[in-house]
Protein backbone atom coordinates (compact mmCIF):
# COMPACT_ATOMS: atom_id res chain seq x y z
CA UNK A 1 0.00 0.00 0.00
CA UNK A 2 2.84 2.25 0.93
CA UNK A 3 4.39 1.69 -2.74
CA UNK A 4 1.11 2.01 -4.54
CA UNK A 5 1.01 5.69 -2.39
CA UNK A 6 4.12 6.61 -3.18
CA UNK A 7 3.85 5.33 -6.74
CA UNK A 8 0.46 7.42 -7.00
CA UNK A 9 2.25 10.71 -5.04
CA UNK A 10 5.28 10.40 -8.04
CA UNK A 11 2.55 10.84 -11.28
CA UNK A 12 0.75 13.87 -9.02
CA UNK A 13 3.98 15.24 -8.36
CA UNK A 14 5.20 14.59 -11.91
CA UNK A 15 2.06 16.33 -13.22
CA UNK A 16 1.83 19.71 -11.07
CA UNK A 17 5.99 20.20 -11.41
CA UNK A 18 5.74 19.66 -15.29
CA UNK A 19 4.43 23.39 -16.08
CA UNK A 20 6.28 26.36 -15.53
CA UNK A 21 6.40 29.81 -15.98
CA UNK A 22 7.89 29.29 -19.81
CA UNK A 23 5.08 26.67 -20.42
CA UNK A 24 2.41 29.18 -19.09
CA UNK A 25 3.32 31.78 -20.88
CA UNK A 26 4.20 29.94 -24.18
CA UNK A 27 1.19 27.79 -24.35
CA UNK A 28 -1.21 30.94 -23.48
CA UNK A 29 0.87 33.10 -26.51
CA UNK A 30 0.74 30.30 -28.82
CA UNK A 31 -2.89 29.28 -28.15
CA UNK A 32 -3.92 33.13 -28.25
CA UNK A 33 -1.98 33.63 -31.89
CA UNK A 34 -2.23 29.88 -33.73
CA UNK A 35 -4.98 28.76 -32.41
CA UNK A 36 -4.16 24.71 -31.32
CA UNK A 37 -2.37 24.50 -34.58
CA UNK A 38 0.84 24.37 -32.59
CA UNK A 39 0.21 21.42 -30.56
CA UNK A 40 2.58 19.28 -32.39
CA UNK A 41 5.08 20.95 -30.74
CA UNK A 42 4.20 20.57 -27.13
CA UNK A 43 3.30 16.86 -27.66
CA UNK A 44 6.78 16.52 -29.41
CA UNK A 45 8.23 18.29 -26.76
CA UNK A 46 6.63 15.69 -24.04
CA UNK A 47 7.62 12.60 -25.91
CA UNK A 48 11.09 14.10 -25.97
CA UNK A 49 11.74 14.82 -22.31
CA UNK A 50 9.69 11.55 -21.48
CA UNK A 51 12.47 9.92 -23.24
CA UNK A 52 15.48 11.28 -21.64
CA UNK A 53 13.66 11.29 -18.42
CA UNK A 54 13.39 7.67 -18.38
CA UNK A 55 17.02 7.12 -19.25
CA UNK A 56 18.42 9.47 -16.41
CA UNK A 57 16.15 8.22 -14.08
CA UNK A 58 17.25 4.85 -14.58
CA UNK A 59 21.34 5.41 -14.12
CA UNK A 60 20.65 7.39 -11.16
CA UNK A 61 18.63 4.29 -10.13
CA UNK A 62 21.06 1.96 -10.72
CA UNK A 63 24.12 3.43 -10.98
CA UNK A 64 23.10 5.46 -7.89
CA UNK A 65 24.58 8.75 -9.09
CA UNK A 66 22.89 11.54 -11.09
CA UNK A 67 23.72 11.42 -15.08
CA UNK A 68 25.42 14.58 -14.92
CA UNK A 69 28.19 13.20 -11.85
CA UNK A 70 29.08 10.51 -14.60
CA UNK A 71 29.76 13.35 -17.87
CA UNK A 72 32.73 14.32 -16.36
CA UNK A 73 33.84 11.11 -15.74
CA UNK A 74 33.03 9.41 -18.87
CA UNK A 75 33.24 12.07 -21.32
CA UNK A 76 36.35 14.34 -20.12
CA UNK A 77 36.61 17.74 -18.54
CA UNK A 78 36.39 19.57 -21.70
CA UNK A 79 32.87 18.25 -22.78
CA UNK A 80 32.05 18.10 -19.08
CA UNK A 81 32.22 21.80 -18.76
CA UNK A 82 31.14 22.76 -22.17
CA UNK A 83 27.49 20.68 -21.20
CA UNK A 84 27.83 22.57 -17.28
CA UNK A 85 28.21 26.10 -19.07
CA UNK A 86 25.56 25.63 -21.55
CA UNK A 87 23.02 23.95 -19.00
CA UNK A 88 24.08 26.48 -15.87
CA UNK A 89 23.65 29.20 -17.78
CA UNK A 90 19.72 27.90 -19.18
CA UNK A 91 19.44 26.93 -15.88
CA UNK A 92 20.30 30.80 -14.93
CA UNK A 93 17.93 32.32 -17.14
CA UNK A 94 15.05 29.96 -16.47
CA UNK A 95 15.44 30.06 -12.26
CA UNK A 96 15.24 34.53 -12.84
CA UNK A 97 12.30 34.05 -14.97
CA UNK A 98 11.04 31.48 -12.33
CA UNK A 99 11.53 33.65 -9.66
CA UNK A 100 9.64 37.15 -11.72
CA UNK A 101 7.15 34.52 -12.38
CA UNK A 102 5.90 33.63 -8.49
CA UNK A 103 6.48 37.75 -8.05
CA UNK A 104 3.99 38.23 -11.31
CA UNK A 105 1.64 35.96 -9.57
CA UNK A 106 1.78 37.45 -6.56
CA UNK A 107 0.98 40.58 -8.19
CA UNK A 108 -1.92 39.23 -9.30
CA UNK A 109 -3.52 38.17 -5.98
CA UNK A 110 -2.12 41.76 -4.20
CA UNK A 111 -1.51 44.43 -6.95
CA UNK A 112 1.61 45.45 -4.93
CA UNK A 113 4.36 45.84 -7.82
CA UNK A 114 6.10 43.13 -8.74
CA UNK A 115 9.32 44.19 -7.71
CA UNK A 116 8.51 44.30 -4.10
CA UNK A 117 7.66 41.06 -4.10
CA UNK A 118 10.94 39.68 -5.77
CA UNK A 119 13.05 40.24 -2.36
CA UNK A 120 10.41 37.55 -0.60
CA UNK A 121 10.59 35.32 -3.36
CA UNK A 122 14.09 34.76 -3.34
CA UNK A 123 14.21 35.01 0.00
CA UNK A 124 11.57 32.40 0.28
CA UNK A 125 13.42 30.07 -2.18
CA UNK A 126 16.29 30.48 -0.15
CA UNK A 127 14.68 29.53 3.12
CA UNK A 128 13.01 26.14 1.56
CA UNK A 129 16.48 25.42 -0.64
CA UNK A 130 18.32 25.25 2.84
CA UNK A 131 16.10 24.17 5.66
CA UNK A 132 13.37 21.83 4.17
CA UNK A 133 13.32 18.37 3.34
CA UNK A 134 13.68 17.17 -0.39
CA UNK A 135 10.55 15.08 -0.28
CA UNK A 136 8.24 17.80 1.03
CA UNK A 137 10.30 20.48 -0.87
CA UNK A 138 9.25 18.50 -3.75
CA UNK A 139 6.00 16.75 -3.13
CA UNK A 140 4.15 19.90 -2.34
CA UNK A 141 4.82 22.16 -4.80
CA UNK A 142 4.04 19.47 -7.18
CA UNK A 143 0.70 18.74 -5.25
CA UNK A 144 -0.40 22.52 -5.77
CA UNK A 145 0.91 22.94 -8.97
CA UNK A 146 -1.80 20.82 -9.63
CA UNK A 147 -4.44 23.32 -9.30
CA UNK A 148 -3.65 24.22 -12.69
CA UNK A 149 -6.06 21.84 -13.48
CA UNK A 150 -8.40 24.56 -13.41
CA UNK A 151 -7.89 25.45 -17.15
CA UNK A 152 -8.38 22.19 -17.50
CA UNK A 153 -11.88 22.75 -16.17
CA UNK A 154 -12.29 26.53 -17.89
CA UNK A 155 -11.62 25.16 -21.26
CA UNK A 156 -14.50 22.36 -20.63
CA UNK A 157 -16.61 25.08 -19.00
CA UNK A 158 -16.18 27.03 -21.83
CA UNK A 159 -17.70 24.81 -23.73
CA UNK A 160 -15.70 25.38 -27.30
CA UNK A 161 -16.55 24.20 -30.74
CA UNK A 162 -14.49 20.61 -29.85
CA UNK A 163 -14.20 19.30 -33.10
CA UNK A 164 -12.77 22.58 -34.74
CA UNK A 165 -9.84 22.37 -31.70
CA UNK A 166 -9.22 19.05 -32.49
CA UNK A 167 -9.04 19.89 -35.99
CA UNK A 168 -7.02 22.76 -35.15
CA UNK A 169 -4.74 20.13 -32.98
CA UNK A 170 -4.04 17.63 -36.19
CA UNK A 171 -4.15 20.14 -38.68
CA UNK A 172 -0.39 22.09 -38.20
CA UNK A 173 0.48 24.83 -40.17
CA UNK A 174 0.62 28.76 -39.72
CA UNK A 175 -2.80 30.42 -39.83
CA UNK A 176 -3.88 33.56 -42.05
CA UNK A 177 -1.27 36.49 -41.19
CA UNK A 178 1.31 34.43 -39.29
CA UNK A 179 4.47 33.67 -41.51
CA UNK A 180 6.16 30.59 -41.32
CA UNK A 181 9.45 31.68 -39.53
CA UNK A 182 7.65 32.98 -36.68
CA UNK A 183 5.35 29.93 -36.63
CA UNK A 184 8.44 28.34 -36.43
CA UNK A 185 10.10 30.82 -33.96
CA UNK A 186 7.12 29.20 -31.40
CA UNK A 187 7.57 25.86 -32.50
CA UNK A 188 10.64 25.67 -30.92
CA UNK A 189 9.79 27.77 -28.09
CA UNK A 190 7.35 25.57 -27.38
CA UNK A 191 10.07 22.62 -27.88
CA UNK A 192 12.20 24.27 -25.50
CA UNK A 193 9.70 24.45 -22.63
CA UNK A 194 8.75 21.13 -22.42
CA UNK A 195 12.49 20.13 -22.67
CA UNK A 196 14.34 22.94 -20.47
CA UNK A 197 17.39 20.94 -19.46
CA UNK A 198 16.89 21.59 -15.21
CA UNK A 199 13.98 18.86 -15.59
CA UNK A 200 16.53 16.34 -16.38
CA UNK A 201 19.27 17.74 -13.99
CA UNK A 202 16.36 17.89 -10.99
CA UNK A 203 14.65 14.65 -12.12
CA UNK A 204 18.26 12.58 -12.11
CA UNK A 205 19.56 14.19 -9.07
CA UNK A 206 16.14 13.70 -7.16
CA UNK A 207 16.25 10.24 -7.84
CA UNK A 208 19.53 10.37 -6.01
CA UNK A 209 17.93 12.56 -3.44
CA UNK A 210 15.60 10.11 -2.31
CA UNK A 211 17.76 6.99 -2.69
CA UNK A 212 16.52 5.46 -5.33
CA UNK A 213 17.81 1.79 -6.26
CA UNK A 214 17.30 -0.86 -8.78
CA UNK A 215 13.55 -1.60 -7.70
CA UNK A 216 12.70 2.45 -8.30
CA UNK A 217 13.47 2.25 -12.10
CA UNK A 218 9.38 1.01 -12.29
CA UNK A 219 8.42 4.10 -9.93
CA UNK A 220 10.53 6.29 -11.98
CA UNK A 221 8.99 5.00 -15.40
CA UNK A 222 5.69 5.42 -14.31
CA UNK A 223 6.24 9.00 -12.81
CA UNK A 224 8.05 10.08 -16.25
CA UNK A 225 5.23 7.92 -18.99
CA UNK A 226 2.10 9.30 -16.75
CA UNK A 227 3.12 11.90 -15.12
CA UNK A 228 4.57 13.87 -17.52
CA UNK A 229 2.28 13.39 -20.36
CA UNK A 230 -0.77 14.66 -18.23
CA UNK A 231 1.20 17.19 -17.25
CA UNK A 232 1.53 18.16 -21.16
CA UNK A 233 -2.56 17.71 -20.94
CA UNK A 234 -2.00 21.08 -18.79
CA UNK A 235 0.05 22.97 -21.24
CA UNK A 236 -2.26 22.26 -24.06
CA UNK A 237 -5.22 23.33 -21.65
CA UNK A 238 -3.87 26.55 -21.28
CA UNK A 239 -3.15 27.25 -24.98
CA UNK A 240 -6.75 25.80 -25.28
CA UNK A 241 -8.29 28.02 -23.18
CA UNK A 242 -6.63 31.28 -25.10
CA UNK A 243 -7.00 29.64 -28.50
CA UNK A 244 -10.74 29.91 -27.21
CA UNK A 245 -11.25 33.06 -24.95
CA UNK A 246 -8.01 35.67 -26.20
CA UNK A 247 -7.52 34.40 -30.04
CA UNK A 248 -11.38 35.94 -31.64
CA UNK A 249 -10.44 39.49 -29.61
CA UNK A 250 -7.27 39.89 -30.90
CA UNK A 251 -5.14 39.74 -27.86
CA UNK A 252 -1.31 38.53 -28.20
CA UNK A 253 0.03 37.56 -24.30
CA UNK A 254 2.84 39.57 -22.62
CA UNK A 255 2.08 39.38 -18.99
CA UNK A 256 0.82 36.76 -16.84
CA UNK A 257 -2.14 38.27 -15.61
CA UNK A 258 -3.78 37.63 -19.71
CA UNK A 259 -3.06 34.04 -19.08
CA UNK A 260 -5.25 33.85 -16.44
CA UNK A 261 -7.96 35.59 -18.22
CA UNK A 262 -9.95 33.10 -19.73
CA UNK A 263 -10.45 31.14 -16.30
CA UNK A 264 -12.44 34.19 -14.70
CA UNK A 265 -14.79 34.10 -17.81
CA UNK A 266 -15.36 30.46 -17.44
CA UNK A 267 -15.04 29.63 -13.71
CA UNK A 268 -15.31 32.96 -11.86
CA UNK A 269 -13.99 34.46 -8.90
CA UNK A 270 -12.94 30.74 -6.85
CA UNK A 271 -11.49 29.62 -10.38
CA UNK A 272 -9.07 32.84 -11.10
CA UNK A 273 -8.23 32.07 -7.18
CA UNK A 274 -7.20 28.55 -7.60
CA UNK A 275 -5.14 29.24 -10.91
CA UNK A 276 -3.19 32.27 -8.75
CA UNK A 277 -2.83 29.58 -6.45
CA UNK A 278 -1.48 27.20 -9.08
CA UNK A 279 0.84 29.89 -11.01
CA UNK A 280 2.81 30.67 -7.25
CA UNK A 281 2.89 26.59 -6.76
CA UNK A 282 4.10 26.17 -10.26
CA UNK A 283 6.82 28.84 -10.61
CA UNK A 284 7.80 28.60 -6.81
CA UNK A 285 8.22 24.72 -7.48
CA UNK A 286 10.30 25.48 -10.82
CA UNK A 287 12.61 28.03 -8.55
CA UNK A 288 13.29 25.52 -6.41
CA UNK A 289 13.97 22.85 -8.63
CA UNK A 290 16.22 25.32 -10.60
CA UNK A 291 18.04 26.58 -8.12
CA UNK A 292 18.32 23.52 -6.42
CA UNK A 293 19.66 22.37 -10.48
CA UNK A 294 22.47 25.34 -10.53
CA UNK A 295 23.98 23.93 -7.34
CA UNK A 296 23.56 20.06 -8.37
CA UNK A 297 25.56 21.03 -11.69
CA UNK A 298 28.05 22.71 -10.35
CA UNK A 299 29.11 20.41 -7.32
CA UNK A 300 28.78 17.38 -9.28
CA UNK A 301 30.79 18.77 -12.01
CA UNK A 302 33.74 19.61 -9.48
CA UNK A 303 32.92 16.53 -7.49
CA UNK A 304 31.73 18.28 -4.39
CA UNK A 305 29.70 17.01 -1.77
CA UNK A 306 25.88 17.75 -3.10
CA UNK A 307 22.74 17.31 -2.39
CA UNK A 308 19.51 18.21 0.61
CA UNK A 309 20.39 14.18 1.76
CA UNK A 310 23.35 15.66 4.03
CA UNK A 311 23.33 18.44 6.64
CA UNK A 312 24.02 21.93 4.74
CA UNK A 313 27.42 22.19 6.88
CA UNK A 314 28.56 19.11 5.35
CA UNK A 315 27.11 20.32 1.43
CA UNK A 316 28.44 23.95 2.09
CA UNK A 317 29.92 24.49 -1.48
CA UNK A 318 26.84 23.59 -2.89
CA UNK A 319 24.88 25.66 -1.01
CA UNK A 320 27.02 28.63 -1.70
CA UNK A 321 26.16 27.93 -5.46
CA UNK A 322 22.70 27.70 -5.14
CA UNK A 323 22.81 31.02 -2.80
CA UNK A 324 24.92 32.95 -5.87
CA UNK A 325 22.87 31.76 -8.27
CA UNK A 326 19.86 33.35 -5.98
CA UNK A 327 21.68 36.17 -5.98
CA UNK A 328 21.97 36.81 -9.58
CA UNK A 329 18.69 35.81 -10.11
CA UNK A 330 16.66 37.72 -8.47
CA UNK A 331 19.19 40.70 -9.28
CA UNK A 332 18.31 40.13 -12.84
CA UNK A 333 15.11 40.72 -12.43
CA UNK A 334 15.06 43.30 -10.21
CA UNK A 335 17.37 45.12 -12.89
CA UNK A 336 13.36 45.45 -14.28
CA UNK A 337 14.08 43.31 -17.31
CA UNK A 338 10.00 42.01 -17.76
CA UNK A 339 10.53 38.25 -16.13
CA UNK A 340 7.96 37.53 -19.10
CA UNK A 341 10.92 38.90 -21.98
CA UNK A 342 13.37 36.64 -20.02
CA UNK A 343 10.99 33.90 -19.92
CA UNK A 344 10.52 33.95 -23.73
CA UNK A 345 14.72 34.02 -24.16
CA UNK A 346 15.10 31.31 -22.31
CA UNK A 347 13.23 29.37 -23.84
CA UNK A 348 15.09 29.78 -27.51
CA UNK A 349 18.61 29.91 -25.40
CA UNK A 350 17.19 26.60 -24.06
CA UNK A 351 16.31 25.06 -27.51
CA UNK A 352 20.10 26.28 -28.27
CA UNK A 353 21.61 24.42 -25.53
CA UNK A 354 19.78 20.61 -25.55
CA UNK A 355 22.31 18.73 -26.97
CA UNK A 356 24.27 19.85 -24.85
CA UNK A 357 22.39 18.40 -22.16
CA UNK A 358 20.66 15.41 -23.83
CA UNK A 359 23.85 13.95 -25.71
CA UNK A 360 25.84 12.92 -22.64
CA UNK A 361 22.47 11.29 -21.40
CA UNK A 362 22.14 9.03 -24.58
CA UNK A 363 26.10 8.16 -24.10
CA UNK A 364 25.67 7.69 -20.57
CA UNK A 365 22.62 5.28 -20.78
CA UNK A 366 24.42 3.27 -23.35
CA UNK A 367 27.22 2.25 -20.78
CA UNK A 368 27.51 -0.86 -19.64
CA UNK A 369 30.69 -0.32 -16.62
CA UNK A 370 27.48 2.24 -14.96
CA UNK A 371 24.06 0.71 -16.27
CA UNK A 372 25.19 -3.39 -16.46
CA UNK A 373 22.40 -5.14 -18.13
CA UNK A 374 20.13 -2.09 -17.86
CA UNK A 375 21.67 -0.45 -20.51
CA UNK A 376 19.47 1.14 -23.31
CA UNK A 377 17.04 -1.41 -25.39
CA UNK A 378 16.96 -1.00 -29.27
CA UNK A 379 13.46 1.27 -28.58
CA UNK A 380 14.69 3.31 -26.53
CA UNK A 381 17.68 4.01 -28.10
CA UNK A 382 15.76 4.25 -31.35
CA UNK A 383 13.64 6.97 -29.74
CA UNK A 384 16.53 8.51 -28.20
CA UNK A 385 18.61 8.96 -31.82
CA UNK A 386 15.50 10.50 -33.11
CA UNK A 387 15.16 13.00 -30.96
CA UNK A 388 18.52 13.92 -31.01
CA UNK A 389 18.29 14.46 -34.26
CA UNK A 390 15.18 16.65 -33.78
CA UNK A 391 17.22 18.97 -30.83
CA UNK A 392 19.98 19.08 -33.16
CA UNK A 393 17.58 20.43 -35.82
CA UNK A 394 16.11 22.82 -33.17
CA UNK A 395 18.83 23.78 -32.18
CA UNK A 396 20.65 25.07 -35.09
CA UNK A 397 17.36 26.61 -36.32
CA UNK A 398 15.98 28.23 -32.97
CA UNK A 399 18.50 31.31 -33.76
CA UNK A 400 17.60 32.36 -37.34
CA UNK A 401 13.92 32.76 -36.76
CA UNK A 402 14.54 34.66 -33.68
CA UNK A 403 16.56 37.36 -35.85
CA UNK A 404 13.98 37.17 -38.42
CA UNK A 405 10.94 37.70 -36.88
CA UNK A 406 12.16 40.08 -34.36
CA UNK A 407 11.80 37.82 -31.36
CA UNK A 408 8.52 36.61 -32.48
CA UNK A 409 6.40 39.92 -33.17
CA UNK B 1 30.74 30.63 -25.62
CA UNK B 2 32.23 33.66 -27.37
CA UNK B 3 29.41 33.93 -29.38
CA UNK B 4 26.69 34.35 -26.55
CA UNK B 5 27.44 38.03 -25.82
CA UNK B 6 27.05 38.84 -30.04
CA UNK B 7 23.34 36.74 -29.91
CA UNK B 8 22.34 38.57 -26.83
CA UNK B 9 23.28 42.15 -28.15
CA UNK B 10 21.45 41.06 -31.55
CA UNK B 11 18.49 39.63 -29.81
CA UNK B 12 17.96 42.81 -27.91
CA UNK B 13 18.75 45.30 -30.73
CA UNK B 14 15.99 43.30 -32.99
CA UNK B 15 13.42 43.92 -30.19
CA UNK B 16 13.73 47.50 -31.14
CA UNK B 17 11.90 49.67 -33.41
CA UNK B 18 14.01 51.37 -36.26
CA UNK B 19 13.36 54.15 -39.21
CA UNK B 20 10.93 53.76 -41.50
CA UNK B 21 12.56 55.09 -44.71
CA UNK B 22 9.65 54.50 -47.01
CA UNK B 23 6.12 54.89 -46.43
CA UNK B 24 5.42 50.97 -47.33
CA UNK B 25 7.34 50.25 -43.95
CA UNK B 26 5.93 53.27 -42.27
CA UNK B 27 2.99 51.94 -43.59
CA UNK B 28 3.69 48.15 -42.10
CA UNK B 29 4.78 49.49 -39.20
CA UNK B 30 1.84 51.40 -38.21
CA UNK B 31 -0.27 48.53 -39.05
CA UNK B 32 1.42 46.31 -36.22
CA UNK B 33 1.04 48.97 -34.20
CA UNK B 34 -2.28 48.93 -34.62
CA UNK B 35 -2.58 45.54 -33.79
CA UNK B 36 -0.58 45.83 -30.26
CA UNK B 37 -2.18 48.52 -29.27
CA UNK B 38 -5.70 46.84 -30.10
CA UNK B 39 -4.49 43.92 -27.82
CA UNK B 40 -4.07 45.85 -25.13
CA UNK B 41 -7.15 47.60 -25.55
CA UNK B 42 -8.98 44.57 -25.72
CA UNK B 43 -7.31 43.10 -22.55
CA UNK B 44 -8.63 46.02 -20.59
CA UNK B 45 -12.27 46.05 -22.29
CA UNK B 46 -12.26 41.94 -21.69
CA UNK B 47 -11.39 42.04 -17.57
CA UNK B 48 -13.37 45.02 -17.36
CA UNK B 49 -16.87 42.99 -19.00
CA UNK B 50 -15.62 39.83 -16.37
CA UNK B 51 -14.91 42.77 -13.33
CA UNK B 52 -17.30 40.53 -10.58
CA UNK B 53 -15.75 37.71 -12.11
CA UNK B 54 -12.44 38.59 -10.32
CA UNK B 55 -10.83 40.00 -7.30
CA UNK B 56 -10.42 43.62 -7.25
CA UNK B 57 -6.75 43.27 -7.53
CA UNK B 58 -6.36 41.06 -10.22
CA UNK B 59 -8.36 43.47 -12.37
CA UNK B 60 -6.49 46.19 -11.51
CA UNK B 61 -2.68 44.85 -11.85
CA UNK B 62 -4.38 43.66 -15.30
CA UNK B 63 -5.52 47.07 -16.14
CA UNK B 64 -2.07 48.78 -15.13
CA UNK B 65 0.05 46.09 -17.25
CA UNK B 66 -2.14 47.44 -20.28
CA UNK B 67 -2.38 50.79 -20.02
CA UNK B 68 1.62 50.26 -19.31
CA UNK B 69 1.83 48.44 -22.46
CA UNK B 70 -0.52 50.54 -24.33
CA UNK B 71 1.76 53.62 -23.88
CA UNK B 72 4.94 52.16 -24.30
CA UNK B 73 3.05 51.03 -27.59
CA UNK B 74 1.96 54.38 -28.62
CA UNK B 75 5.37 56.05 -27.33
CA UNK B 76 7.39 53.75 -29.74
CA UNK B 77 5.19 54.51 -32.96
CA UNK B 78 5.58 58.68 -31.53
CA UNK B 79 9.44 57.86 -31.98
CA UNK B 80 9.77 56.95 -35.58
CA UNK B 81 10.66 59.70 -37.91
CA UNK B 82 7.99 59.38 -40.71
CA UNK B 83 9.29 59.62 -44.43
CA UNK B 84 8.79 63.05 -45.60
CA UNK B 85 5.35 62.04 -47.82
CA UNK B 86 1.74 63.28 -47.54
CA UNK B 87 0.30 59.85 -47.18
CA UNK B 88 2.80 59.24 -44.25
CA UNK B 89 1.72 61.92 -42.59
CA UNK B 90 -1.85 61.06 -42.50
CA UNK B 91 -1.05 57.66 -41.62
CA UNK B 92 0.55 59.07 -38.99
CA UNK B 93 -2.55 61.40 -37.75
CA UNK B 94 -5.24 58.90 -38.19
CA UNK B 95 -3.35 56.51 -35.65
CA UNK B 96 -2.52 59.39 -33.40
CA UNK B 97 -5.97 59.85 -33.37
CA UNK B 98 -6.56 56.53 -31.99
CA UNK B 99 -3.67 56.13 -29.65
CA UNK B 100 -4.73 58.78 -27.98
CA UNK B 101 -8.52 58.02 -27.39
CA UNK B 102 -7.09 54.72 -26.59
CA UNK B 103 -4.50 56.09 -23.69
CA UNK B 104 -7.09 58.56 -22.27
CA UNK B 105 -9.66 55.63 -21.77
CA UNK B 106 -7.26 53.54 -20.26
CA UNK B 107 -5.99 55.85 -18.08
CA UNK B 108 -9.81 56.38 -16.89
CA UNK B 109 -10.34 52.62 -16.39
CA UNK B 110 -7.32 52.06 -13.89
CA UNK B 111 -8.67 55.19 -12.36
CA UNK B 112 -12.22 53.92 -12.12
CA UNK B 113 -11.25 50.54 -11.19
CA UNK B 114 -9.31 51.73 -7.57
CA UNK B 115 -12.26 53.94 -6.65
CA UNK B 116 -14.21 50.46 -7.17
CA UNK B 117 -16.71 52.72 -9.73
CA UNK B 118 -18.82 49.39 -11.47
CA UNK B 119 -20.89 51.68 -13.46
CA UNK B 120 -18.11 53.94 -14.69
CA UNK B 121 -15.69 51.35 -15.55
CA UNK B 122 -18.83 49.52 -17.54
CA UNK B 123 -19.90 52.77 -19.46
CA UNK B 124 -16.42 53.93 -20.12
CA UNK B 125 -15.44 50.50 -21.70
CA UNK B 126 -18.41 50.70 -23.66
CA UNK B 127 -17.11 54.17 -24.93
CA UNK B 128 -13.99 52.44 -26.19
CA UNK B 129 -15.44 49.76 -28.48
CA UNK B 130 -15.11 52.64 -31.44
CA UNK B 131 -11.85 53.10 -30.52
CA UNK B 132 -10.85 49.13 -30.53
CA UNK B 133 -13.40 48.89 -34.27
CA UNK B 134 -10.89 51.93 -35.46
CA UNK B 135 -7.66 50.16 -34.59
CA UNK B 136 -8.61 46.94 -36.13
CA UNK B 137 -9.77 49.09 -39.23
CA UNK B 138 -6.78 50.33 -39.64
CA UNK B 139 -4.37 46.91 -38.52
CA UNK B 140 -6.23 45.29 -41.39
CA UNK B 141 -6.43 48.10 -43.82
CA UNK B 142 -3.09 49.13 -43.70
CA UNK B 143 -1.21 45.51 -42.58
CA UNK B 144 0.48 42.95 -45.52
Amino acid sequence: MKRVFGVALGILTAIGGFVDIGDLVANALVGARFGLTLAWATVLGVIGICVFAEMSGRVAAVAGRPTFDLVRERLGPRIGLANLAASLLVTLLTFSAEIGGVALALELATSVNYLLWVPVAGLAAWLVMWRVRFSVLENTAGLLGLTLVIFGVALWRLNPDWPQLLNQGISPGNPPGEGLPTYFYYAIALFGAAMTPYEVFFFSSGGVEERWTRKDVVTSRVNVFVGFPLGGLLSLAVAGCAAVVLLPQGITVDTLGQVGLPVAVAVGKLGLAVAILGFVAATFGAALETGLSCGYSVAQYFGWQWGKYVRPREAARFHLVVLVCLIVAVGTVLTTIDPITITEYSLVFSAVALPLTYLPILVIANDPDYLGARVNGRVANLFGTLFLVVILVASVAAIPPMLATRAGQ
Amino acid sequence: MRWLPAVLAIAALTGCVGPAPTTGEYEEKAAHTAADALSQLQTARLAVGNAGRMPASYLETVLVDAEEAFGSIESTFDSIQPPDDPRADRLRSDLDGLLSDGSDGMTQLRVLARRSDAAGLRSTAEQLVATADGLGRFAREHGS
